[in-house]
C-alpha cells in the first residue's frame, strides 16, 4: 500500500521555457462551481527513446489515459477527433493549431526515455489558447513504478486545473465484514488493492484519516466497551485515545491534524468531545440533553458540524470549535445525519430521509439551499473526494451494503463487492 | 438489503410518531422511570409495584414453564455456568419503538420483573446491551442504543436494584437479533438485552 516514490523532478526545463512560477499555480477552472465543463486535453502519446522499457512505457501511458478520463476536472480529446489531427513533425505550431481545431484546450506532449530499470518521463502542457507552456515536468522512477509516475502526473494536472489534490494516489479507509467481523480496511480509490488493517474480531467502526494520511482513528469493541483508537496504517501501531463512558465513536480530525473530535458520554447521554491526536485528557464541547454525535471538523478549522436530536429529530448543527455559537443547519429534513464538509468548506453532504429511504443531500452554506440526490435503495455515509469533485457513499441498491463512487458525469459506480462495506473515509495519499 | 419503510402511509405515520417522540425526547422526565403505580395502571397484566418482599407474578411462571426452578430460588440453585445461566432466560429483554429510548408499558413490565428477580439474587451482576434496528445511521444508532441501555438501567435503579450491579453497553445496529426486511423483525432488534456477568 505504501508507495515511496523515488521521483526526480527537474524544474530547469520549466524555468527555461515556461511562464513564471506563479502562472504555473494558476487555477484554470473552478470545478467546484456549478455549470462545470471539463478541460479538454490532447494526449497524443509519448515517443520512447531507444532503451526505454516498452512494457513500462505502455503501462505508464495507459494509466495516465485512464486517470485523466476518470476525473471531473479534465477529459481527453475523443478518439474520433484525435484521429483527424495530422501531426506535422517539422511544424509543431501547426500541429498545435490542428489540435485546437478539434476542440483541445491543452496539449500534453512529451517523451519517454530510460536505461536499466529506470524510466524517465518529460512532459510539457501547452495552453493552446495562448500558445504558451503552462506546465512542464520531469518524472523518473524504476519501471515497476510506471503506474505511480502516471498517477503522480495526473494528480499534478488535476491540481493545476482545480487547485485541489487529484485522487489518483488516494485511498479509502472503510469498514468491511468480509473477514467475518467488522474490521477496518484500506483500498485504492478505484476499489483495487484492498488490505485489512485490523484483526480485532469484534466490531471496528467509523474510520477517520488525519489530513496527511499518517493516522487513522476509529472505534473498536476490542476490549469490550467501545473505545477510540488511533493507528498508523503503515506500521500497524495501535494506540488507545479515549475510553470515556459511552460510545467513543465518530472521530474527526482537525485540519491541522492536532485534535480529534468524537462522541461519548455518561448516563446514556452522548456529546461531542475533543482530544489531542497525540493523546491527552478529552474535553467536552457540547452539553446537550440526549444525543449529539457525528462531529465533522470544517476545512477552515473554525467550526464543527454535528448531529443532534436536541430539537426533536436528528438534525445537523454547527458550532465554533470552542463549543459556542451552536446553530441549526437543517430544517427541511425529517432526519439529517453524517455531515461531511466538502474541501471548499461551503458545502456539506449528509444523509437525509426521503419516503422512507436514506438519500444523500448537499447543503450549500452560501445560499442555504439543499439539493437531494435520490438513488435506488438506501444511500448514506457520503464522503468527498480530496479534490471535492465527486462523492463516495454507501448503497444497498444491489443487495448488501456497498461503497459507490460517482464518476465524472455523476453516475454512481460500485467499487466494492465482497461482504458489506460501509463508512468510507477518503484521503489524498497515505504516507 | 433493507427497504426502510415499504409503505408510504406507514412511513408517514411512523415519521409523525418519531417526530412526536423526539419532541419530548430531550426532556429528562420522559426517560426517567415513571412511578411504578402508573406503569401497572398502563399495563393491566403488569406485576404489582415491586417493592422489597413483594411476591411477583409474571416473569417467574414463564421461567417455570420453561422448565426452570420455581420462584424463590437462591443464587446457589442457579446454573453454575454463566453461559448456561444466560441461556436459561431468567431476565426478560425490553423492547422499544423506532427511534425511541422511552420505556413502553411492556418494557416497564419486563424490567419490573427483572428487578424483582435481581433483588432475589443479590449477588448477580448484569450487563445491559442496547440494540437498535437499522432505521438510523450506524453511528447515531450507537448513541441511541447507549440511551436505551441507560434508560433500562435507570429504571432498574429506581426499583431499588443497586447501580453497581449494572453495567451498560451499546451495540447500536451492529449485533441485530435478526436480519430484517419488515417491521415484525425490526421490532425484535429494538431492545435492551440482559447478560448475567456474575452469579
Amino acid at each position: 500500500m505504501k508507495q515511496r516514490i523515488p521521483l526526480v523532478c527537474t524544474l530547469a526545463l520549466a524555468t527555461a521555457l515556461a511562464p513564471p512560477a506563479a502562472a504555473q499555480e494558476e487555477v484554470y477552472l473552478r470545478v467546484t462551481s456549478p455549470g462545470l465543463t471539463r478541460v479538454m486535453i490532447a494526449l497524443p502519446g509519448f515517443p520512447a527513446r531507444p532503451g526505454t522499457d516498452q512494457a513500462a512505457a505502455a503501462s505508464l501511458v495507459a494509466t495516465l489515459r485512464k486517470d485523466l478520463d476518470e476525473t471531473a476536472a479534465v477529459q481527453l480529446v475523443p478518439e474520433e477527433n484525435a484521429r483527424l489531427v495530422v501531426v506535422d513533425p517539422g511544424n509543431p505550431t501547426l500541429t498545435r493549431q490542428r489540435w485546437r481545431a478539434v476542440g483541445a484546450q491543452f496539449l500534453l506532449d512529451g517523451s519517454l526515455a530510460g536505461a536499466g530499470n529506470q524510466i524517465v518521463l518529460e512532459v510539457r502542457l501547452w495552453d493552446l489558447t495562448s500558445g504558451e507552456i503552462a506546465y512542464s515536468r520531469r518524472l523518473q522512477g524504476s519501471v515497476g513504478l510506471a503506474p505511480t509516475i502516471a498517477h503522480t502526473l495526473a494528480n499534478e494536472l488535476v491540481h493545476l486545473f482545480t487547485g485541489r489534490p487529484g485522487p489518483f494516489l488516494s485511498r479509502f479507509a472503510f469498514v468491511s465484514d468480509r473477514s467475518g467481523s467488522k474490521e477496518i480496511w484500506v483500498m485504492r480509490w478505484d476499489g483495487t488493492e484492498a488490505q485489512q488493517l485490523t484483526s480485532h474480531r469484534s466490531i471496528a467502526l467509523s474510520p477517520a484519516w488525519s489530513p496527511d494520511g499518517d493516522w487513522l482513528a476509529f472505534t473498536s469493541f476490542l476490549r469490550g466497551n467501545p473505545q477510540l483508537f488511533i493507528l498508523r496504517p503503515t506500521q500497524g501501531y495501535l494506540k488507545p485515545l479515549s475510553s470515556l463512558p459511552g460510545v467513543n465513536s465518530s472521530p474527526s480530525f482537525s485540519p491541522d491534524g492536532k485534535l480529534i473530535a468524537f462522541a461519548a458520554g455518561d448516563d446514556g447521554n452522548t456529546d461531542v468531545w475533543v482530544v489531542p491526536a497525540e493523546g491527552g485528557t478529552p474535553e467536552r464541547l457540547t452539553h446537550t440533553i440526549g444525543i449529539s454525535t457525528q462531529p465533522a471538523w470544517s476545512p477552515s478549522g473554525r467550526q464543527i458540524a454535528f448531529t443532534s436530536a436536541v430539537g426533536g429529530t436528528p438534525q445537523l448543527y454547527v458550532m465554533d470549535t470552542e463549543g459556542t455559537n451552536i446553530r441549526r443547519l437543517t430544517f427541511e429534513d425529517k432526519f439529517a445525519d453524517e455531515a461531511a464538509w466538502a474541501p471548499d468548506g461551503v458545502r456539506i453532504a449528509y444523509t437525509t430521509l426521503v419516503e422512507g429511504f436514506f438519500q444523500i443531500a448537499i447543503l450549500d452554506l452560501r445560499t442555504n439551499t439543499r439539493s437531494v440526490v435520490a438513488g435506488p435503495g438506501n444511500n448514506e455515509s457520503p464522503c468527498w473526494s480530496p479534490d471535492g469533485t465527486v462523492l463516495a457513499f454507501v448503497s444497498n441498491r444491489t443487495g448488501a451494503k456497498q461503497i459507490f463512487m460517482t464518476d465524472p458525469a455523476g453516475r454512481p459506480r460500485q467499487i466494492t463487492t465482497e461482504g458489506n462495506n460501509v463508512q468510507p473515509a477518503w484521503v489524498a495519499q497515505v504516507q | 438489503m433493507s427497504r426502510l419503510w415499504t409503505n408510504k402511509p406507514l412511513a408517514l405515520a411512523l415519521c409523525a410518531c418519531v417526530a412526536f417522540t423526539f419532541s419530548c425526547a430531550h426532556r429528562k422526565a420522559v426517560v426517567a422511570p415513571e412511578p411504578p403505580s402508573e406503569a401497572s395502571a398502563e399495563a393491566k397484566t403488569a406485576p404489582q409495584p415491586p417493592g422489597e418482599g413483594t411476591t411477583v407474578v409474571g416473569p417467574e411462571p414463564r421461567v417455570a414453564a420453561a422448565g426452570h426452578p420455581e420462584s424463590g430460588v437462591t443464587t446457589s440453585e442457579l446454573p453454575a455456568d454463566l453461559e448456561e445461566l444466560n441461556k436459561a432466560g431468567y431476565l426478560k429483554d425490553a423492547f422499544f419503538d423506532t427511534n425511541k429510548s422511552e420505556l413502553r408499558p411492556d418494557a416497564r413490565e419486563a424490567l419490573a420483573a427483572d428487578a424483582t428477580w435481581l433483588k432475589e439474587h443479590p449477588t448477580v451482576k448484569i450487563l445491559i446491551e442496547g440494540h437498535c434496528d437499522e432505521h438510523n445511521t450506524a453511528e447515531y444508532n450507537l448513541a441511541l442504543g447507549w440511551r436505551r441501555a441507560n434508560a433500562a438501567k435507570d429504571y432498574l435503579v429506581s426499583l431499588a436494584v443497586a447501580a453497581d450491579r449494572i453495567a451498560t453497553i451499546s451495540y447500536g445496529e451492529e449485533r441485530p437479533f435478526g436480519t430484517c426486511h419488515d417491521e415484525s423483525c425490526w421490532s425484535q432488534n429494538r431492545r435492551v438485552h440482559f447478560v448475567i456477568t456474575a452469579r
